[in-house]
C-alpha cells in the first residue's frame, strides 16, 4: 500500500513540475499589477480545489527558476507592515512564452485525451 | 502554547535542518522565501479573519505551505534544474561537468569563466579601493561619533550598508565567477524589538565577515589587477614581435646588432624572424596562462567570497 502511494506521489510530482511552471507563468501574465508570492499562492490555490497540485512554499523555487530564465522580473518592496515583499510581473519573454507553452499544453492534452479515451484506434 | 515567532523559528529551523548539505545560497534564499511567506499569510488572515487563535491560523498556513521535508525537496529539485548565472543551459552545464571540468590549454579562451576572472581580477582594483575606504570609513566614523547622540544611527547607517555591499559584491561574484550567491538579501526579522535587531546587526557574524571582506579586497585587488596586468603586458608584447621585427627589417634596419670594440656581430634576417617567432610562441604561452590563472582565480576567490559574505 505504501508503495503504491509513493508512485502515485512520484507520478504527481513529475507531472506537476512542468504544469506548474505554465499555472504560474499564465497567472501572472493575465494579473494587470505585480504580485507578491502569497497572492500567486491564493490564486494557484483557487484554481486548484482539492490542494493536491502545489504546496504553497513549493511555488517560491519555480517563481525563483522561471525568473533565471527571463520569463518573470521582480522587485522587493516594503511593506506597511510586517516583512518586504517581492513582487513579479512577467516579462514580454514571459508572454510569448506563455502562448508557446499553451500550445504545447493543448497538443499533450489531446494526445493523452485521446490515448486514455481510446479514440486512436 | 507557542507564540506565532516561535512557530514561525522553529519551522524556519526545520526547514534549515531539513535542506542541511544543500548550497548555502539556496538555503539562504529559502529561509528568506518561507518567512516571507509565512509572515505575510499571517498579516492577511489575521486581518480577514476576527475568530480564532493567530496560533491556529498559522498552524494552517504552515500546513498550506508544506511540510519542510517536502519544501527542502523542492528547492533542492529546482536548484539541480538551474544553473548558476554563466551556464547557458542546464543540460550544458550537466554535459560540461559529466564531460572535464577543465577546458583544454587553448579552450580557455571559450571559457566563459576564465573571461570572468579576468574582468573580475581588472576591476577589482576599482571595487577593493572602494570597499576598503568605505568600511575604514565606516568603522572609524562610527568609532568617533559613538559618544555622542547622532553616533548610535550614524553606527546603523554604516552596518546596514556593509550588509548591502556585501550582498552587491555577491551578485558580481555570481556573474563574474558563476559561484552561486543569495539573490535575495538576508532577512532581519521585523517583528523583533529594535534593540534586538540592532544587537544582532552590531554583534551579527555577516557583518564583520563581510566587513573583514571589504577590507581584505584592498590588498587582494592589487594583487590581481598588477599581476594580471603585468604579465598580460608581457605576454602580448612577446606574443606580438614577428610583426614589429618585419616592419623593422622591412624598413631595411638590421637587427641585433651587437659592437663589440671593432668586431661587429649582426643577426641574419632570417635569423631575426626565426628568434621573433620563438618569443612569439613564449608570448602565446603566457597570455594562455593568464586566462588558466584568471579561470583558476576566480574560482578560488568564489569560494573565499562564498565563505566570508554568506553565513550559515
Amino acid at each position: 500500500m505504501i508503495d503504491i502511494m509513493e508512485t502515485h506521489k512520484k507520478f504527481q510530482k513529475e507531472l506537476s513540475a512542468g504544469t506548474v511552471s505554465l499555472a504560474l507563468l499564465s497567472i501572472l501574465v493575465q494579473s494587470e499589477a505585480p504580485l507578491y508570492g502569497y497572492q500567486i499562492g491564493k490564486l494557484v490555490g483557487a484554481g486548484d480545489e482539492e490542494g493536491v497540485m502545489v504546496k504553497q512554499g513549493a511555488i517560491y523555487p519555480v517563481l525563483r527558476s522561471l525568473e533565471s530564465q527571463g520569463l518573470l522580473a521582480s522587485e522587493r518592496e516594503l511593506s506597511d507592515s510586517g516583512p518586504p515583499r517581492r513582487y513579479y510581473h512577467a516579462t514580454e519573454a514571459g508572454g510569448e512564452a506563455l502562448a508557446a507553452w499553451t500550445a504545447i499544453w493543448e497538443e499533450t492534452k489531446t494526445f493523452v485525451d485521446n490515448v486514455l479515451g481510446g479514440d486512436y484506434q | 502554547m507557542k507564540t506565532t515567532d516561535e512557530l514561525i523559528h522553529s519551522y524556519l529551523s526545520d526547514l534549515k535542518a531539513a535542506l542541511r548539505g544543500a548550497d548555502k545560497a539556496t538555503i539562504q534564499d529559502a529561509l528568506a522565501d518561507a518567512e516571507e511567506h509565512l509572515r505575510t499569510a499571517l498579516e492577511n488572515e489575521v486581518a480577514g479573519n476576527e475568530g480564532g487563535a493567530d496560533g491556529e491560523i498559522l498552524q494552517n498556513i504552515i500546513a498550506e505551505y508544506g511540510e519542510p521535508e517536502e519544501i527542502a525537496q523542492a528547492y533542492r529539485s529546482w536548484e539541480a534544474a538551474l544553473p548558476p548565472a554563466l551556464a547557458d543551459t542546464p543540460a550544458a552545464r550537466r554535459a560540461d561537468s559529466a564531460k572535464k571540468s577543465y577546458p583544454g590549454f587553448f579552450g580557455v579562451f571559450a571559457d566563459p569563466r576564465a573571461w570572468g576572472g579576468l574582468v573580475y581580477m581588472l576591476i577589482s582594483i576599482i571595487t577593493g579601493t572602494l570597499y576598503f575606504s568605505w568600511a575604514v570609513t565606516g568603522l572609524a566614523t562610527s568609532l568617533g561619533v559613538m559618544v555622542l547622540i547622532i553616533g548610535i544611527p550614524v553606527t546603523i547607517i554604516f552596518l546596514l550598508s556593509f550588509r548591502g555591499i556585501a550582498f552587491l559584491e555577491g551578485r558580481l561574484v555570481e556573474s563574474l565567477l558563476g559561484e552561486r550567491m543569495p539573490r535575495r538579501a538576508s532577512f532581519t526579522d521585523s517583528s523583533l524589538p529594535w534593540k534586538e535587531r540592532l544587537k544582532a546587526l552590531l554583534l551579527g557574524k555577516a557583518t564583520w565577515l563581510s566587513w573583514i571582506y571589504m577590507i581584505l579586497m584592498l590588498p587582494l585587488g592589487v594583487i590581481y589587477f598588477s599581476f594580471m596586468v603585468t604579465f598580460l603586458a608581457l605576454g602580448l608584447g612577446l606574443a606580438l614581435t614577428p610583426v614589429g621585427t618585419i616592419v623593422v627589417l622591412a624598413m631595411g634596419i638590421p637587427l641585433g646588432v651587437v659592437q663589440s670594440g671593432n668586431y661587429i656581430w649582426s643577426l641574419s634576417d632570417p635569423g631575426a624572424v626565426l628568434l621573433s617567432l620563438l618569443f612569439c610562441g613564449l608570448g602565446i604561452f603566457i597570455t594562455t596562462g593568464c586566462m588558466h590563472l584568471a579561470r583558476w582565480v576566480g574560482k578560488v576567490h568564489g569560494k573565499f567570497a562564498k565563505a566570508l559574505l554568506v553565513s550559515d
